[in-house]
């Protein structure tokens, strides 16, 4: 017998990183590591973003604020561009001690700006209300002294009735209230009601073409050709001037950036650093002129372009692209000149990653408890797959941007390896050992589904090839697709609730939605299924009508000239990315809590009809009663013995399927005030614990309080997991479900503990496990190789382990940074043995 | 295929008996009782019941197994909890089982037909193909059910699925005969050289399991010979040199790899569910110092030219 596992199916690539395919990167996370890179320059920089504080910056907040003043009475996306221009004009610059890429958001590293275009009233409560930012238990942020704290206050009493905020609250009625954050958080869509939209990534090759000069002369040759018998001419020609005041304040900020380089170079007394920052002076001085030469400049390119996107708006998930893809040429051409070594490239995109962490975003309390972590978040940096031809697309930077984030090991950038049946062998060994150097990045996507997804929002094929990831789990087409993704968070088992009582709350007994039956009721399973439909389709009615209307504020007060400019279609149209400028539209709100409603069915299911051992009434008053005085009930329910989804039983698996679909089925195809549809994923990131606390008991066992089931896993209680079969058996579950169906993403999470994936035969068994997990069909997978006793650990001794990332979904974060709650889930969640 | 075996547990993709991600059926019954056996669940050929205190949630709370048992004094409890179960009362635990609502009270054993467990290994044929993977039937005693094993690997063999047999070899020649044209890989232990050692703490002799060893190997069957590492058993060095000559004398060292499996603490709740003792109990371990000798012993066994490995691993 050979002692290698059979690989008939391996498809091989020249590509390589610096170190060969199979470099091992130390298993298993080991915290106080200061070297995990080559490069002693990437080591310092890292060090120095860990040890730094979150300020909160009051820059941004007075330059708008004076900018909206001084043109009170300009046309709306005029008065944005002008007050993106003075920021830029303005802003205070910062070229850090090593960094060889320069380009901030108008504030410090990890300083967050201000952003009251949005909303103000949070800002105002928290700055002196307990607990404020700096009082808050977990996602603290400091005033840098009372004077700046008062003066953000004052500034911020200004924009009251002004911000996209204040508009969305006049036009939500009532009955769209009562389910959202402010009511009963039966769907949330906080993020876009308090904050920018992001989700997107833009069009980098063409960015890389043209340069900003390249982008103003196309603006201002659509400009110079606009029909004055458009109706729209004024709307067009205030977007084209508004594009335009904005790029050539970015080349005059590019020249600033050049001048303090020079500036910086005249005053070192170190010969090695002089030239750097000359070097780094001639790279801005060519790319405010126009498009980057050199694989460098389009590094520095690409930093000053994207952050801008982040002066513009707080959207977070501004998303990187494919950019092993388009970064390529530049590399290839340094490569074959002799310009640049592969070690240099690496270095360089290593500093680049580090800088990748340096923004960071001031939340309200209520968006912070569904989405930890201070950071945007979400900026995610897509690699492999295949091309517009069906190709395999692997090449050296895709083995070097994995190599990088090993190296690097911090929150962003969020990279995503996308698979498929014909990823190379090493891309995917390689793949494996960051996986298990247990940092929490990368994640996998998987092409069939996700190809499949990106078609049901009516692209065709060789289009939805070129998908990327942005946020956590959305796929999305760079440059062409607007898809405002993670739009509401939807909490599936408050909506089950209304199931089980008649459209009453468990807790009040408020009549909250219609009444379609309780278990008092209910003569056949079917009829509580027809339930569930009737619940979901008013639940979403509420929720998507209470999108498009949060929408059009957006348009309404803040536009986006700046970022709808990268996108050809926008400049083709005169259209803002805000009033259905790309070319595919979408708004994407996700369902939460699945396996918590697919396990109460099957407690219905089997108990009440089936086995016919508790009746429908017993059942509504053990999760009235919070299950308590139905101890037997709830053992039960909990047991081995009632069926559960997660376990390859179909019984179970079927009623989850019936969830994924129902919840995909009442989302999917309608129609936005952008043009695009509405897109379901199905994914909660962290928030199924904040939601669970808001959330009664529910016919899975799960008490008052605990979280909901995370993303599309299974549940686990606090009275024990109830997946038991191990990781096969989860992933044959998990792929009864037509994933792209959920076009919006889905997510699933996978933990090993350590030993489980060591040795070359655990990296080997992990390497199977993913290739027939891609064969499966699922879009997602990503891995926490993280034991509970290490989570424990660092619940203890917090100081110990400041760099611990964990992957929470979709995204990684500091352990010790999150919150108590998100902390015991993490470790609750089923930790699977090989 | 109608002939059903006694199986205590079915574990889907794991990875310590035999090469890449397998499906492991435990079966039940086995004629030697090692005393640190971590499966006591699997001794008894028939089907048992046993309690995890843990799991109960009181019989204030509860009480089904009170109101289900016809002879309540059999049953413990401690602390409001069930504790034992006294098996000289109860004749079937099923009824208990059955009226348990929170896993209290499980099951070790059911039957399984042929058909059954091919419908659990398909399920997962694309790991054992892309790992080199495939079914394992260890216990107890798997070859007490040979006729079982022979058939489960044969409709294996039909599926293209591999097969591996973890044997005590302590049976008759006859059982091993019968599943050797349908197994890929055989595993079993060669616990102690020393035959009195070997009865008084494993419940019979060596003569067996070395003259079955011998005849596995001579017939050309794919061995992984394991050891498990006991104190104060077999850790010794005289016990050591005695396994290498016997491996290179009498199996000419046509093993594919010796593992070491150091001994740890394992299945003491099981013992406990039982209402057995523990044969352990007094035994102490230093594990640095005990990992670092077994660690020793390997390279003995290296030196006289033995593949061999601490762990269930096949490479280093």
């Amino acid at each position: 017998m050979s002692q290698l596992p059979a690989r008939e199916h391996a498809y091989h690539t020249d590509a390589r990183g610096t170190e060969p395919f199979d470099k091992t990167y130390s298993l298993g996370y080991q915290v106080h590591h200061e070297d995990w890179s080559p490069f002693p320059r990437v080591n310092r920089l890292r060090q120095t973003f860990l040890d730094g504080e979150y300020y909160i910056d009051v820059e941004r907040l007075r330059l708008v604020t004076e900018a909206y003043k001084e043109h009170a009475v300009a046309p709306r996306k005029l008065q944005c561009a002008y007050a993106f221009e003075k920021v830029l004009r303005e802003c205070e610059l910062f070229v850090y001690d090593d960094d060889l890429i320069v380009g901030e958001i108008a504030a410090p590293s990890k300083a967050s700006p201000i952003y009251p275009e949005f909303s103000v009233d949070w800002i105002i409560r928290e700055s002196y209300e307990h607990p404020t930012f700096e009082e808050r238990e977990h996602d603290q942020f400091y005033y840098r002294n009372e004077d700046e704290r008062r003066e953000a206050v004052e500034l911020c009493a200004w924009w009251k009735g002004k911000t996209v905020e204040d508009l969305i609250n006049c036009r939500l009625d009532h009955d769209q209230l009562k389910g959202s954050e402010v009511g009963e958080k039966i769907f949330q869509t906080n993020l876009y009601h308090y904050a920018g939209t992001g989700h997107l990534a833009i069009d980098y090759p063409r960015l890389m073409k043209l340069g900003f000069g390249g982008l103003i002369d196309v603006i201002q040759g659509k400009l110079d050709a606009l029909d004055m018998r458009d109706p729209e001419y004024g709307d067009k020609r205030d977007e084209y001037r508004a594009m335009i005041i904005m790029y050539r304040a970015a080349e005059a900020y590019i020249e600033r950036y050049a001048a303090l380089c020079e500036q910086k170079a005249a005053e070192t007394a170190d010969d090695a650093r002089r030239e750097e920052l000359a070097a780094m002076a001639a790279n801005l001085h060519e790319i405010s002129a126009g498009a980057p030469k050199s694989f460098w400049q389009a590094l520095q390119l690409f930093q000053i372009a994207t952050s801008l996107i982040q002066v513009e708006s707080n959207g977070h998930s501004i998303s990187y692209g494919r950019m092993d893809q388009w970064l390529f040429p530049f590399y290839e051409a340094d490569i074959a000149s002799g310009a640049i070594s592969k070690e240099f490239a690496l270095e360089l995109i290593e500093v680049e990653y580090v800088k990748m962490n340096n923004p960071t975003k001031l939340k309200d309390a209520g968006s912070m408890a569904v989405r930890n972590g201070r950071g945007f978040g979400g900026e995610s940096l897509t690699i492999g797959g295949v091309d517009s031809a069906g190709n395999d697309a692997t090449n050296d930077l895709t083995m070097l941007m994995l190599e990088a984030s090993a190296h690097t090991r911090m929150m962003n950038p969020w990279v995503c390896v996308r698979m498929h049946d014909k990823t190379p062998y090493e891309l995917v060994v390689k793949t494996v050992e960051c996986v298990r150097a247990g940092y929490g990045h990368p994640k996998i996507f998987n092409d069939g589904p996700a190809v499949k997804g990106m078609m049901r929002k009516g692209m065709p094929v060789e289009e939805a090839r070129d998908y990327c990831v942005v946020g956590c789990v959305e796929i999305d087409l760079p440059g062409k697709e607007y898809g405002w993704h993670d739009a509401a968070y939807v909490n599936t088992p408050k909506m089950m609730e209304m199931v089980l009582n008649g459209g009453k709350s468990l807790k009040t007994g408020e009549q909250l939605g219609p009444d379609t039956g309780s278990l008092e009721t209910y003569q056949s399973f079917e009829e509580v299924l027809e339930s569930v439909d009737a619940q979901f389709a008013y639940w979403t009615d509420q929720m998507c009508s209470s999108l498009n209307i949060i929408d059009a504020a957006h348009h309404d007060r803040k536009p986006l000239p700046y970022v709808s400019g990268f996108y050809e279609d926008c400049v083709e149209s005169g259209h803002d990315l805000t009033e259905g400028g790309a070319k595919y539209n979408g708004i994407g709100p996700q369902a939460s809590g699945m396996g918590t409603c697919a396990d109460s069915l099957c407690t219905i299911k089997q108990l009440m009809f089936d086995e016919k051992r508790v009746s429908g009434a017993e059942l509504l008053q053990a999760v009235k009663d919070n299950w308590e005085g139905h101890e037997k009930l709830h053992a039960l329910v909990n047991s081995s013995k009632v069926h559960h989804y997660g376990n390859d039983d179909d019984y179970a698996d079927e009623l989850f399927r019936y969830m994924f679909e129902c919840y995909c089925r009442h989302i999917a195809g309608r129609p936005t005030r952008r043009g695009g549809q509405f897109n379901p994923g199905v994914y909660s990131v962290n928030a199924n614990v904040a939601m669970g606390m808001n959330t009664f008991a529910s016919l899975d066992g799960r008490k008052a309080g605990e979280a909901i089931s995370d993303n599309m896993a299974p549940v686990h209680t606090d009275a024990g997991s109830h997946d038991i079969e191990g990781p096969t058996a989860i992933v044959n579950s998990l792929s009864k479900v037509d994933h792209s169906l959920a076009s919006n993403g889905t997510l699933m999470n996978l933990r090993f503990p350590e030993d489980a994936v060591s040795g070359v035969e655990g990296r080997d068994n992990l390497v199977s496990f993913i290739e027939e997990y891609i064969s499966k069909q699922p879009m997602h997978a990503q891995f926490n190789i993280m034991s509970a006793a290490k989570m424990r650990a660092a619940q203890k001794h917090p100081e110990d382990y400041k760099d611990m990332l964990v992957r929470v979904a979709g995204y990684s974060a500091y352990f010790v940074e999150l919150g108590k709650p998100l902390q015991k889930d993490l470790i609750q969640r089923t930790e699977l043995h090989f | 295929m109608s002939q059903t075996g006694i199986v205590f547990n079915v574990q889907r993709y794991t990875i310590h008996d035999g090469p890449g991600l397998r499906t492991e059926f435990f079966l039940k019954g086995c004629p030697l009782h090692c005393a640190w056996c971590s499966n006591p669940e699997s001794w008894d050929p028939k089907i048992q019941y046993g309690v995890y205190s843990s799991k109960c949630i009181g019989k204030d709370a509860c009480g089904a197994c009170l109101e289900a048992c016809e002879h309540p004094e059999a049953l413990t409890f401690k602390k409001g909890r069930l504790a034992r179960i006294d098996y000289s009362l109860v004749t079937d635990g099923k009824e208990l089982y059955d009226a348990c609502p929170s896993d209290a009270i499980k099951q070790w054993g059911y039957e399984m037909t042929v058909d059954e467990c091919m419908k659990v290994v398909l399920k997962d044929k694309g790991y054992y193909e892309r790992s080199g993977g495939g079914v394992t039937v260890s216990g107890g005693e798997p070859l007490l059910q040979s006729e079982f094993v022979a058939d489960l690997f044969a409709a294996c063999h039909e599926a293209g699925v591999q097969t591996c047999c973890e044997s005590t070899f302590h049976v008759g020649w006859d059982a091993i005969e019968r599943v050797m044209p349908v197994t890929d890989i055989f595993i079993s232990d060669l616990k102690t050289m020393d035959t009195e050692m070997h009865r008084s703490r494993i419940g019979a002799g060596n003569e067996l399991v070395l003259d079955h060893l011998q005849r596995v190997v001579d017939a050309g069957c794919d061995l992984i010979l394991r050891i498990p590492v006991i104190p104060g058993v077999n850790d010794g060095m005289d016990n050591v040199r005695a396994t290498a000559d016997f491996i290179l004398d009498r199996l000419h060292g046509r093993i594919r790899v010796l593992q070491l499996l150091s001994f740890m603490r394992l299945g003491v709740e099981k013992y406990q569910s039982l209402g057995m003792p523990y044969g352990m109990r007094g035994v102490k371990v230093e594990r640095e110092a005990f990992q670092a000798h077994v660690d020793e012993i390997a390279d003995y066994f290296c030196s006289r030219g033995i593949h061999c490995v601490v762990g269930t691993k096949e490479r280093q």
